[in-house]
């Protein structure tokens, strides 16, 4: 797009590449090499850039001295049982929203796409009481149904816009043929619409995965409680500053859904921006 | 699934397409039924958490409901005149301003510079993308413990960066600075929020006319009339899609101020959503909480007006 063969402009190119550059993989880079430090080596007013001595004892005692892996533990069912469900749904009422017609599609669906103007903490509020009276307050369970606030809206939308590329004739054909309309969803459109599934469901599996906000508050006990508040409650109190502890587990807990990310990035960023909706 | 912004938002709300076959005369009822049967679930679940609770929260702004009330007691609008008169929440309304502006514009800044920049065909560009969009996967309690970490009064980054400058003599304590933690929060929501937005300007600028660009060096235009004139221009639809985004995702942030200061020091950073967590859930003062949360809506309506009134008009 740029002409860079000249100076100026190679020098342009390269001090925005490097001050952005900075800004976005350094505090990574940061977290990293902070949790492969020695205590004596992290706890320096002039820090090294990179570790003299590399310590694996920070992850021993983030994994050993704390509760992170019943954390993760709980993350792991609640965010995989929330995406599974959300995409369930979304699946189901994208291809309706796609292929059907009927009275109200079409304020039903706006009203869903706006549904990010209901401010999470809000329906917070009420969200409390309602699982109170269900007897669903610290119960994961409770917290699963929650989370479907935040990804059912997009993951709709998501899989509405790729079921609008599926061709009409694939399922006419098959129609034609004497299936049903649900029989011909599950057995034909459904088995070529698995990227756009993964990605929703890696969409929902990330708001659940990332969430603070309701897991602390739906969530009272220690052993049912997820990542985030978990190691907000472990490392960020007033008498205990352990940094690098802080830094292993942070890596930890962020693993599983960067690795799966690096693998899914492209078609994730598609449907994220396909869904032009956050 | 395409990457085309302009092609993935219906330009006019009536032209949601619908596949041709089932707009066909001879509509049949069944099919209809079947229709509404994939969408009752969703539809369901869609009342269950959203709208049921956005009613009642809506409700229990007219009434009394603290630790000392046994039952809600109906006050009216009084809930709404003890918090528009309480100079903390619209103190609270400043800092959110704040914090939602100069976050939208510094990521709007910053993205678009990455984006141009990850656009222009280089060895390794691949990686870089892909590696961008770590700061919005990690979960936000790792983003505050990171940037919690550099900010460190005693052995942060940021500290023993200026002290090696010799630009401060001693360690600060940015956090415990009104100043420092709305620094340290805007820093953090930037960082989280510049790789969405530079996935959306690079799916913008493949709507760029690569044609008219070589037609335009050819007439010897330089870099940045290029930017202008041609790419700039053309990244307009996009520009509005990321800004409403932005400012709707900035103004529901939550997770990573309250662990990264917790609203503080004393209120600096108590935007908002802080502000109803903290009236609710620490003082369990539901109805004034619920009442901050509907001027919070209020907030959030004209972004959201926005967002919809893109979609009904096109652009």
């Amino acid at each position: 797009m740029f002409d860079l063969s000249s100076r100026t402009a190679k020098l342009v190119f390269g001090g925005v590449l490097v001050v952005i550059g900075f800004y976005l993989f350094f505090p990574i880079y940061w977290m990293i090499t902070s949790s492969l430090k020695g205590n004596a080596e992290l706890y320096r007013v002039i820090p090294t850039f990179f570790p003299q001595q590399f310590t694996f004892a920070h992850y021993w005692s983030a994994i050993a001295e704390s509760k992170l892996l019943v954390y993760l533990g709980n993350s792991l069912i609640v965010s995989g049982a929330s995406a599974a469900i959300n995409t369930v749904l979304a699946v189901y009422a994208g291809y309706s929203f796609a292929k059907y017609r009927y009275a109200g599609r079409q304020p039903i669906m706006l009203f869903m796409l706006s549904a990010q103007m209901f401010p999470f903490g809000l329906l917070l509020i009420s969200l409390y009481p309602v699982m109170t009276s269900l007897g669903l307050l610290d119960t994961r369970p409770g917290l699963i149904l929650s989370y479907i606030v935040f990804a059912l809206p997009v993951a709709t939308y998501m899989l509405y816009s790729y079921f609008m590329q599926v061709p009409d004739e694939l399922i006419d054909a098959a129609r034609a043929d004497g299936g049903g309309d649900l029989r011909i969803f599950h057995t034909i459109v459904l088995p070529i619409s698995i990227p756009p599934i993964v990605t929703v469901f890696l969409y929902s599996f990330m708001w659940s995965w990332n969430d603070l906000l309701y897991s602390m508050t739906l969530i009272v006990s220690e052993d049912k409680r997820t990542i985030g508040p978990g190691l907000l409650l472990t490392y960020l109190n007033e008498t205990n500053a352990d940094w690098g502890g802080a830094m292993a587990a942070s890596l930890l807990v962020s693993l599983p859904i960067v690795i799966a990310f690096m693998f899914l990035q492209r078609y994730f960023v598609q449907g994220v921006t396909a869904g032009a909706v956050k | 699934m395409t990457t085309d912004i302009a092609d993935a938002v219906p330009a006019r709300i009536e032209d949601y397409p619908v596949s041709p076959r089932s707009r066909r005369g001879g509509l049949q009822a069944a099919q209809r039924r079947i229709g509404l049967l994939m969408l009752l679930p969703a539809a369901a679940a869609f009342a269950f958490v959203i709208l049921y609770p956005f009613g009642q929260a809506l409700a229990l702004s007219l009434f009394e409901d603290t630790l000392q009330t046994i039952t809600p007691t109906f006050i009216g609008f009084a809930n709404f005149k003890a918090v528009l008169t309480d100079p903390e929440v619209w103190q609270s309304f400043g800092i959110t301003i704040i914090y939602v502006g100069c976050s939208t514009l510094g990521t709007l800044v910053l993205g678009l510079g990455w984006a141009l920049l990850l656009n222009q065909p280089f060895k390794g560009r691949g990686v870089f993308r892909a590696l961008t969009l770590m700061p919005w996967v990690v979960p936000s309690t790792v983003s505050a413990f990171i940037w919690a970490w550099i900010f460190n009064s005693r052995f942060g980054l940021i500290n023993g960066l200026l002290l090696e400058l010799h630009l401060i003599d001693v360690p600060q304590a940015w956090l415990s600075t009104p100043e420092g933690a709305m620094l340290a929060v805007i820093l953090t929501r930037i960082w989280r929020s510049i790789p969405l937005f530079m996935a959306f300007f690079l799916a913008g600028l493949q709507n760029v006319d690569t044609e008219q660009l070589d037609a335009a060096r050819v007439d010897g235009a330089r870099n940045f009339a290029i930017l202008r004139d041609h790419v700039l221009p053309h990244l307009r639809p996009v520009l509005i899609v990321v800004v409403v985004l932005g400012v709707i995702g900035g103004l529901q942030d939550f997770d990573t101020i309250y662990a990264l200061t917790g609203g503080g020091p004393v209120r600096a950073t108590a935007v908002l959503s802080v502000e109803v967590y903290k009236t609710a859930f620490e003082q369990w003062d539901i109805g004034t909480a619920s009442a901050i949360g509907v001027l919070w809506v209020a907030t959030l309506l004209p972004p959201a007006f926005f967002y919809l009134r893109m979609l009904v008009k096109g652009r």
